[in-house]
């Protein structure tokens, strides 16, 4: 049977698929299968691996440091998930309210950071932080605030929450945009309805706006989940896991026992259990989050 | 849209709400160009000062004395050769999975599908020593090769979405015309697509621009370097030279926006398409 006037016997479709599955399964599909064959082995990169089955993975699960960074990720998710989705869906329903040319400018600004290589605002974050000569800590002393001028990417305790308020900083304009969109597809009336029926804005807010943007809210959980699994770039550039591993994430571990400790097999175990991780989130996600109306139920 | 009619009057407290996030949104970048044009005495004056005349040295000794010329022209020559090789690659396996038959059509397309969840974190180990097995590493061809295979799943899946929304009787008239497969992709499909093509080049470019763990394992000589890592090993080097950090920071981020204040629309038009990647 013909798919479409243009197909032919699949021998000759080939052709179209080949060069993009070769490329595809050499440099992405084939090192993904062999990380999970080094992931079973002892590697230094030099010798022949030793073959090590599960060895690893049990190693693992009694790591102290793979718990801290496992922890620390877990409480990143506050910073990348929590407040840029809550704070993006509140700013949304308020701009959404406002003359088309005031709404763009707003989008277009909150949306800037999205497009910047996360490594770069890194290092500048890394900067406008410093202790000594940082705006930041300026800007506190300024207001008069001085004493709360800390050293905050080499404080034990704030390091984390100064990471993440960057990760904070750069995702919540990227939600409010995705939001927004959302919005634009709910049906005026609806609201006008709810005017009518003498709904209060809070009620508006929980019993039309945050319903209908259930696959919004969705793409948002998936995407920003992801990312704080995958964050590697931001951290690597601000603190390289410290101070004394405080910001220490498992693709930062991965980094360090691989490409600092040669510990090959061990950081491949580590890569694995964080890609696992993302697939567990994504079939939970879209398990759990479900648009209303039984619609998209892929 | 239409129904901000009836709302359209703005209170306020909400409007100053908006500015003063957009206002923390920006404040970072301007604090970034202010700072490139100081001297280092000004710096001293404080973080919020404006200096007597901007130093526009900044940048030429970024350039010139960091290195970053040769940053950009390497992003530059990485750049272009993925984004134009993965549209091409997209295209034709795009082509293929909209409108032909194949074997194990939907195992393959789950695959593609599977490589764009699996962060390149997971496989950079034994992607670092396929790079040193084949000889690749400090190359270009190390910087350019794994970033087409990671773009490829995308641009298929994107492509092949866009082309099944064409009306299949314009195909089916160019197949009674006597045209070939190759014509029809050339001469009637290419042609329609180009929207969808150029919205996938933007994201492609900005992908590969900003890309940091590929190029920070599989290159380690300077004179390969793109922006980002060359902009890490600046940092480094020149810790103390704030003004000239932040003039290279300005050099790695002005192309970005530039192209998207050109291509804003693709950005928020293709947002949902880009946020599954």
């Amino acid at each position: 049977m013909k798919l479409s006037p243009l197909d032919a016997r699949p021998s000759k479709n080939l052709v179209y698929v080949l060069p993009a599955l070769l490329i595809y399964f050499a440099l992405v599909m084939g090192p993904i299968i062999a990380a999970v064959g080094i992931s079973l082995t002892q590697w230094n990169g030099i010798a022949w691996p030793d073959w090590v089955g599960f060895g690893n993975y049990i190693k693992l699960f009694s790591d102290d440091i793979f718990y801290v960074s496992l922890k620390n990720n877990a409480i990143f998710l506050i910073f990348y998930c929590a407040i840029p989705i809550s704070s993006g869906i509140v700013l949304a329903s308020i701009v959404w309210r406002f003359r088309q040319k005031e709404q763009l400018a707003l989008r277009t600004l909150l949306f800037l950071p999205y497009i910047m290589p996360t490594a770069v605002l890194g290092i500048i974050w890394h900067w406008l932080y410093n202790p000594a000569f940082g705006p930041f800590n300026q800007a506190l002393k300024l207001a008069g605030l001085g004493k709360y001028a800390l050293p905050w990417l080499g404080d034990f305790t704030f390091v984390l929450p100064a990471v993440g308020m960057v990760a904070s900083w750069y995702f919540f304009g990227f939600c409010m945009v995705l939001f927004l969109s959302g919005m634009q597809r709910i049906e005026p009336s609806l609201f006008e309805a709810a005017k009518v029926d003498g709904a209060k804005g809070p009620r508006t807010f929980f019993f039309i706006t945050l319903p209908l943007l259930l696959p919004e809210i969705r793409i948002a959980l998936l995407l920003t989940i992801i990312q704080s699994i995958k964050s590697f770039d931001l951290i690597f550039t601000m603190t390289r896991g410290g101070p004394s591993n405080a910001t220490l994430v498992p693709n930062l571990y991965m980094y360090q026992l691989g490409f600092q400790l040669n510990r090959y097999g061990y950081g491949a175990a580590v890569a694995i259990v964080g890609a696992v991780l993302v697939f567990i989130v994504n079939y939970a996600v879209h398990r759990l989050v479900r648009p209303v109306g039984g619609k998209g139920t892929s | 849209m239409s129904g901000g009619l009836s709302l359209s009057r703005t209170v306020w407290p909400t409007r100053i709400i908006m500015w003063s996030f957009a206002l923390v949104t920006v404040v970072p970048f301007g604090l970034l160009i202010l700072t490139s044009l100081k001297s280092r005495p000004d710096l001293m004056q404080g973080a919020f000062v404006l200096p007597e005349y901007p130093h526009f040295e900044n940048y030429a000794s970024a350039w010139v004395d960091g290195h970053f010329s040769v940053y950009f022209l390497n992003s530059v020559l990485i750049v272009f050769p993925v984004v134009i090789v993965s549209i091409f690659l997209g295209t034709l396996s795009g082509f293929a999975f909209a409108f032909l038959s194949l074997p194990f059509k939907r195992f393959l397309f789950a695959l593609l599908a599977f490589g764009m969840m699996v962060p390149v974190e997971a496989f950079i180990i034994p992607l670092y020593y396929e790079m040193r097995y084949t000889g690749l590493i400090n190359t270009y061809a190390a910087l350019i090769l794994p970033q087409i295979a990671l773009s490829i799943p995308f641009a298929t899946i994107f492509m092949a979405s866009a082309m099944e929304q064409l009306p299949k009787d314009i195909l089916e008239a160019a197949v009674l015309d006597g045209a070939t497969r190759a014509y029809v992709l050339r001469r009637v499909i290419v042609p329609l697509m180009l929207p969808a093509m150029s919205t996938l080049g933007v994201f492609l470019f900005i992908w590969t621009w900003n890309e940091f763990l590929i190029p920070l394992i599989l290159v380690n000589d300077d004179s390969y370097r793109t922006l980002p890592i060359g902009m890490l090993f600046f940092q480094g080097r020149y810790t103390v030279n704030t003004p000239v950090l932040t003039a290279g920071a300005v050099i790695v981020i002005a192309p970005l926006v530039v192209i998207y204040m050109v291509f804003q629309r693709k950005f928020i038009s293709g947002l949902t398409a880009g946020a599954t990647k």
